[in-house]
């Protein structure tokens, strides 16, 4: 079957000698949207779901996807292990999979010569990903150590001393000559010396930055994203009770928030909701987008769930219309109407010949009258009569 | 592109039993079933379920049902004898229902549940009401209020 366009999932590693990878891979994708966590988050019930896609089923039906417990999404808690995994894995994926289809490709040849430029090419693969790596994302120190300690590996197999010196930053005494220290209690910031104080009163020792302390945050955020516009970090939205709101005060609410404010109240409803959920999985993320780019999300649902959806193009509409092209309709058609035609046939010959005495009794007792023969114009002008009863 | 990433894809790699008939687009997909074991209703046939998906899909439940090709077509495909489907291919299955969906479930997950529903049967039947539902109903599938009268089937 022609693949119209390859998209990475668990089955890649089937054909491999690597096929063990596959279920690996699978618990590290989202059970709703199949892509790799997005942000993930833990539910009450301890299932983890892209942040966006738990949101909008908990606006949507309010129940935990995986066990039908209810849940709100005020209790959803960021799962920081499984980002990490995540990246990490996604990482290692591209190098591990050409490895692995390489092996296979050589076990279904047979052929043990080309051993040696395998493993070689292999290097190059991991150089060459790592360096995307830290281009794509430059954010995160702690991706920087990690990616470093593979190379690190991987130097020491090809024995260039000159990144082997890289092997003193080990994965965690790494320290980047920036002038800053790392946090003692281990919440694994790193601050200026004379903020340090202030900072070890607050400091709770643990990982997550919580939205509660801004500044803290904020403070570390230029260094982090040293390439990126800083923007403050996110405040949740609230959700509202729309039913306490009229349609002027939620339009006002609308024009606060900065999002389009058209449309019917139903539709507004929606809109808000999507909104929030987008808004508020951004609040989840480690590195939060702008609001223009949530804007742009917010427009691409607009047009493909919200109101500027191009309505389904419905063949009611479309055959009333005045200008309808009944030539191009029939033609296009065609094949269709035919086969209609020979269901039609080929059933009523069936209902004759039923086998099953009890099916024929009651559909000939329930079968409505014909209400008069239809008429169908065929691609060649000629009119075909069926009757109405048919399928 | 949206939505592609949504539609849960297989490939090649279908559980037994399954496979896809037609994937040419991202709204309406075709899958093969059949019953293996030797239940003597459905042995050595094959169905064919039409998937159409909404583009609140996986949110809201993809539009399925069994279609019928004829007897005389390279691949036949009948509408499967069972007290929850109809004899134009709707089915009454609550998983389908939006109550009873997941968005956990996939295309496959759907097709192994029919599977299953088919497997676990026994009596030759359409549901009551048959021909009067097939003559008269015009809704839309997800707009049919079915009531789930019992589980065991």
């Amino acid at each position: 079957m022609a693949e119209p366009f390859d998209i990475p999932d668990s089955t890649d590693w089937l054909n491999t000698p690597l096929l063990l990878l596959a279920p690996l891979e699978n618990s590290l994708r989202c059970q709703i949207c199949k892509d790799f966590f997005d942000n993930p988050v833990l539910t009450s019930c301890s299932h983890t779901f892209c942040s966006l896609c738990i949101r909008r089923c908990l606006s949507n039906e309010g129940r935990c996807p995986t066990c039908r417990l209810q849940d709100q999404e005020l209790k959803l808690r960021r799962n920081w292990i499984v980002q990490e995994l995540v990246e990490q894995f996604q990482n290692a994926r591209e190098p591990m999979l050409s490895l692995a289809r390489k092996e296979a490709a050589r076990l279904t040849n047979g052929g043990d010569d080309i051993q040696q430029p395998a493993p070689k090419k292999r290097r190059v693969g991991f150089l060459d990903q790592d360096e995307e790596a830290e281009a794509a994302d430059p954010g995160s120190q702690r991706m920087r150590t990690r990616s470093r300690g593979v190379k690190v590996e991987v130097a020491m197999q090809e024995e260039e001393p000159e990144v082997i010196e890289d092997s003193q930053d080990d994965d965690e005494d790494f320290v980047p000559e920036d002038g800053l220290f790392s946090c003692p209690l281990g919440c694994g910031r790193r601050m200026k010396e004379a903020v340090m104080f202030t900072h070890l009163d607050v400091c709770t020792g643990q990982k997550a930055p919580s939205p509660a302390k801004p500044a803290t945050f904020g403070s570390l955020q230029p260094q982090r994203h040293a390439t990126q516009n800083f923007i403050d970090p996110p405040e949740r939205l609230p959700a509202i009770n729309y039913s306490l709101l009229k349609d002027g005060q939620l339009k006002k609410k609308f024009r606060e928030l900065g999002i389009p404010d058209w449309g019917s109240r139903a539709l507004l409803q929606r809109r808000h909701t999507e909104w929030m959920n987008l808004w508020n999985a951004n609040c989840d993320s480690r590195n939060p987008k702008p609001k223009r780019e949530l804007l742009n999300e917010l427009k691409i649902w607009e047009k493909t769930q919200g109101g500027a959806q191009t309505p389904f193009a419905s063949a009611a509409d479309e055959i009333t219309r005045k200008d309808f092209d009944r030539e191009k309709w029939s033609s296009s058609h065609d094949d269709d109407f035919k086969r209609l035609i020979a269901n039609a046939r080929k059933k009523s010959d069936a209902q004759i010949r039923s086998t099953i005495p009890g099916a024929l009794a009651a559909s000939e007792d329930n079968v409505p009258a014909p209400a008069g023969p239809i008429e169908i114009p065929m691609g060649n002008g000629d009119p075909v009569v069926i009757d109405s009863d048919g399928p | 592109m949206f939505a592609s990433k949504r539609l849960g894809k297989m490939k090649e790699h279908t559980p037994p039993g399954i496979s896809i008939a037609k994937s040419d687009n991202l709204e309406e997909w075709q899958m093969d079933i059949k019953v293996l074991d030797n239940n003597p209703l459905y042995k050595d046939q094959t169905y064919r379920l039409k998937f159409s998906f909404s583009n609140k899909y996986p949110i809201e439940p993809p539009e399925v049902q069994f279609i019928e090709l004829p007897v005389s077509s390279d691949t036949p495909r009948p509408i499967p004898m069972h007290p929850h489907i109809y004899s134009n291919g709707i089915i009454c299955l609550d998983l389908l229902s939006s109550s009873g969906w997941s968005p956990v479930q996939t295309c496959e997950s759907v097709c192994m549940s029919i599977q299953s529903m088919l497997t676990a049967n026994s009596r030759n039947e359409r549901p009551p009401g048959d021909s009067e539902f097939v003559a008269y109903n015009r809704r839309r599938i997800r707009d049919i209020p079915f009531v789930y009268e019992d589980d065991n089937v």
